[in-house]
């Protein structure tokens, strides 16, 4: 177990740096000089060398790649091209609890949503129920979630007032004020998810419920609740689980269009603004760490496995 | 009618007419008669000189004359928290005047920092740090006299030597982006604490609206030594120490941005509120619906989406304050290549009118209904544009262009010259791109369907991101370009920026060894912006400004589309005082609410 978690995370590590070095020279290769952007207003050539040269910009590509990587590896990220100059790691971390609470919560949503939904829809198959939960998940699945996120806007904030139309609030704020932000950017980026796992978890189930085991346990006597949760279900988890692993990149993909419409400064809407100001050491950092939370996410999703099915083992 | 009332109105009558009265003591046929340059120095202009500026302008009206008339009255006791949205940002990067560079920037520092001068709603500049000023003759040198007692947010006293740090770290690439707004700045002398010189390189005539203003010229809004010092320059650009009405207490990088009153602000009556909190919001849907709920109470920073505009006044919690914006818009068209290609713009313009390029260019123009785009792109807010002058500078607007301008629309005269320029209904035009970036989208759209529609040719649309517009059309890589601008204060920010061969937007990156300019360049314009930017007596200097106006207009230097308005929202409950209306900024140390 130790050798294959050692291979894994060497694994990760090089998917990493691949993706990186990837990113670092399709940026440099996509058009738009950052220094024109910016200084279009100001039209100083001297102020533009000037900047060219702290950023290294003037230098060859592959320099400017090897002096980046090696202070990645000291772990410093740079400095943005844009404005004081913030350190990228700065910027980040201010971004990074906001994602994170964000994409949490609305995993947490999706689950809670999505497991009774499959659950009932697949035990009661076929019934007006299961037909009911089919139509909301189809709905939930074909609503974009910036629409969506929109018109709980205009519901709950800019009708009923009963929650704040955007912005965001630490948790050391409060738990209310966190969660009144981020309770409708979490159900807008949830829902869609929350109908993927539910339609997984149906057919998942449909499976489980047909096999010969579950016939002894009924033999047995034991209660239709106590075959579906304590048997059925662990053995129904596999495939869902490997699409929640998956789902955490959907979620983090959603949450770049759902930060937006609620003036949610996370990492989605500081890599978008850095590719679209083409703001390199920005784009690079996020992209780096983002790549780690879904390399990570991946990793713990198949340690997961051995949790839910002992006879999963890794050497 | 309460008789209270009745004695209200008769009381305001004969104030009108008493003002108006004394107001006009002089000839309205020729208001600047005797206006000398001494009227025309610090600390601020005479109301009379400021009214015969308006005058001049043919802009005077009753609401100029009565001080209360047309403002809403401050109903409100001083205190309370202003929750504020910034349209279409999502952070606010740097407060650092010498890195700043967006207007809703310079729109909060604005709040924040101090600066010589500051401009107000008429564009006029007024002292703020600057006392008081006086010129010498051939307008190289400026002796200002410094306020005393002003102190920084972290306590230090202002003096001569921070407006020598300030320019000394201005003049500093390293450290400023805006080292050429002050080029023409040969020296600044300390001639006491609060006394300093200027001298020029050459006399300046936008030196005191554009280079010391406060908000939009950045250079020499005033930073604080101590702060940057202690704080160093990246935590300087998210919590800026100033000497302005608000001090920053808190930032969260793309949240939101508190600022809190500064007691000892050097007005001991401003600012009346307690706290500003600024959120950046950068979609149109979710800003319309926080100030619908009442999230927050009023919105700054980028235009908003134009179609809310109606939304916002259908609703009796809002106000809408609409004024002229400073700035234009345009379609820009290559003359290096075809169907636009001109080799020569110094050519007398009855030469150019021969050539086919030109012809082709101006029947554009002159297609375009600047009207009716208005009306479809912008839902009805803006102003047409026949120039780089915008209505909001006022006095130096030529409000006669629209029906002089060579590019006046005219539909017979534009099929006619097509016809002439080898393309007879638009037969044989060649496929052309006109390059833009998403925002401007739908009017590009607006635009592509009346050409097809008046001059039955097809025009692509390329959308592309800002930077990448601006590589291509630095290096003049384009057939067609929507690129405006905004911020334009001085006749120099409309003129002098774009309209010279050598003007920082005018083809800079291009290859001079094959393209000799870049969208245009003529002698005759160049002579009268270089002109214009030395006079000092205003009247000179406004002839030549239209003169050179009128010229790049006659010429084609691009077809000019509209002058947006500057719409500011807000609700009901806050109070903006007329004097605080300054077009393109969001003073707010004069704001209440109610």
């Amino acid at each position: 177990m130790t050798g294959y978690l050692i291979r894994r995370f060497a694994g990760a590590l090089a998917v990493m740096w691949a993706v990186a070095t990837l990113v670092f020279f399709m940026l440099r290769a996509v058009p738009g000089d950052p220094l024109a952007a910016m200084l279009f207003d100001v039209g100083d050539p001297a102020a533009a060398d000037a900047i060219r040269t702290k950023f290294g910009l003037d230098q060859p590509l592959w320099v400017q790649y090897a002096k980046w990587f090696w202070l990645v590896l000291q772990g410093d990220l740079g400095q943005s091209i844009y404005g004081s100059r913030l350190d990228v790691s700065r910027i980040v971390l201010e971004a990074l609890p906001r994602t994170l609470s964000l994409t949490g919560l609305a995993f947490l949503i999706a689950v809670v949503i999505a497991v009774p939904a499959g659950l009932i829809s697949a035990v009661r198959k076929h019934s007006l129920l299961d037909h009911s939960v089919t139509f909301v998940a189809f709905l939930g699945l074909s609503m974009p979630d910036f629409w969506l996120g929109i018109l709980l806007i205009i519901l709950f904030a800019a009708n009923l007032q009963w929650l704040p139309a955007i912005g965001y609030a630490p948790l050391s704020e409060g738990f209310w004020p966190w969660l009144s932000h981020l309770i409708m950017p979490a159900i807008a980026v949830g829902t869609p998810f929350a109908a993927i796992i539910a339609r997984m978890i149906r057919s998942s189930m449909l499976e489980v419920l047909k096999t010969d085991y579950l016939d002894v346990a009924r033999a047995k006597g034991l209660r239709k609740w106590a075959i579906i949760i304590e048997h059925a279900l662990p053995n129904a988890l596999i495939p869902v689980v490997t699409v929640m692993g998956i789902a955490i990149a959907l979620l983090m993909a959603s949450a770049v269009v759902v930060e937006s419409v609620f003036a949610i400064k996370g990492l989605g809407r500081v890599l978008i603004e850095g590719i679209l100001n083409r703001d390199y050491p920005v784009v690079q950092g996020v992209i780096l760490v983002i790549s780690a939370i879904f390399v990570f996410a991946n990793l713990v999703v198949d340690l997961l496995y051995t949790v839910i099915d002992p006879r999963i083992r890794y050497d | 009618m309460t008789k209270d009332t009745s004695t209200a109105q008769a009381r305001s009558r004969r104030q009108i007419r008493q003002q108006l009265e004394t107001a006009y003591d002089f000839d309205p046929r020729d208001p600047m008669f005797g206006l000398h340059r001494h009227d025309l120095s610090g600390p601020q202009l005479e109301r009379r000189t400021v009214l015969r500026l308006l005058a001049a302008a043919g802009a005077l009206s009753a609401t100029h004359l009565v001080s209360d008339l047309g403002a809403r009255p401050a109903q409100a006791a001083a205190g309370g928290t202003l929750h504020a949205g910034w349209s279409g940002v999502g952070e606010f990067r740097t407060l650092d005047p010498a890195q700043i560079n967006q207007v809703l920037l310079f729109q909060i520092a604005s709040n924040v920092m101090s600066g010589l001068t500051h401009i107000d709603p008429q564009l006029v500049a007024q002292g703020d740090l600057a006392v008081d000023w006086q010129a010498n003759d051939d307008g190289t040198e400026y002796v200002f006299n410094l306020r005393e007692g002003v102190t920084f947010h972290n306590g230090d006293a202002f003096t001569a030597d921070d407006v020598i740090f300030t320019y000394q770290r201005s003049k500093d690439p390293e450290k400023s982006i805006h080292g050429r707004v002050i080029a023409n700045i040969a020296d600044i002398e300390k001639l006491g604490d609060h006394k300093i010189r200027i001298t020029l390189s050459a006399p300046q005539a936008s030196l005191l609206v554009k280079t010391l203003e406060r908000s939009s010229g950045r250079a020499m809004t005033i930073v604080s030594r101590g702060g940057i010092e202690q704080l160093g320059d990246q935590q300087y650009g998210l919590t800026p120490v100033g000497s302005g009405p608000f001090r920053v207490t808190e930032h969260q990088l793309g949240q939101s941005m508190t600022l809190e009153r500064f007691e000892d602000y050097y007005d001991p009556d401003r600012p009346k509120l307690d706290k500003v909190v600024i959120q950046p919001v950068i979609d149109p849907e979710p800003l319309a619906a926080a100030i619908e709920a009442g999230d927050i109470q009023i919105i700054g920073g980028n235009p908003i989406a134009p179609e809310l505009t109606d939304r916002f006044e259908a609703n009796g919690d809002l106000t809408v304050d609409i004024v002229p914006a400073p700035g234009f818009q345009s379609v820009f068209m290559n003359p290096h290549r075809e169907p636009f290609k001109v080799s020569d713009f110094n050519k007398p313009l009855e030469e150019l009118m021969q050539e086919p390029g030109f012809k082709v260019r101006l029947a554009i123009a002159k297609a375009i209904d600047r009207d009716l785009y208005i009306k479809q792109a912008q839902f009805g807010r803006g102003e047409p544009a026949y120039g780089t002058i915008n209505p909001a500078m006022g006095f130096y607007f030529d409000e006669a262009l629209g029906e002089a301008s060579n590019q006046s629309f005219d539909l017979e005269e534009a099929k006619r010259l097509l016809a002439e320029g080898g393309y007879p209904d638009g037969e044989g035009f060649p496929k052309i791109k006109i390059i833009h970036t998403p925002s401007t989208r739908r009017d590009c759209q607006v635009i592509k369907a009346m050409l097809k529609r008046n001059l039955n040719i097809d025009i692509e649309l390329d959308t592309k991101d800002f930077p990448v517009l601006i590589d291509e059309f630095d290096r003049m890589d384009w057939d067609l370009t929507r690129l405006g601008s905004g911020g334009d204060f001085d006749p120099d920010d409309g003129l002098v920026d774009w309209m010279q061969t050598a003007s920082k937007f005018n083809g800079r990156e291009r290859d001079k060894s094959v393209l000799a300019f870049g969208f245009f360049s003529d002698e005759e314009v160049d002579r009268m912006i270089a002109e214009q930017s030395v006079t000092s007596d205003p009247k000179a200097r406004r002839e030549l400004v239209q003169q050179a106006n009128r010229l790049t207009s006659d010429k084609v230097a691009s077809a000019f589309l509209f002058h947006p308005a500057d719409i500011l929202v807000y609700r009901k409950s806050v109070n903006f005082p007329a004097e605080s209306r300054i077009p393109g900024l969001v003073d707010l140390d004069r704001v209440t609410l109610s």
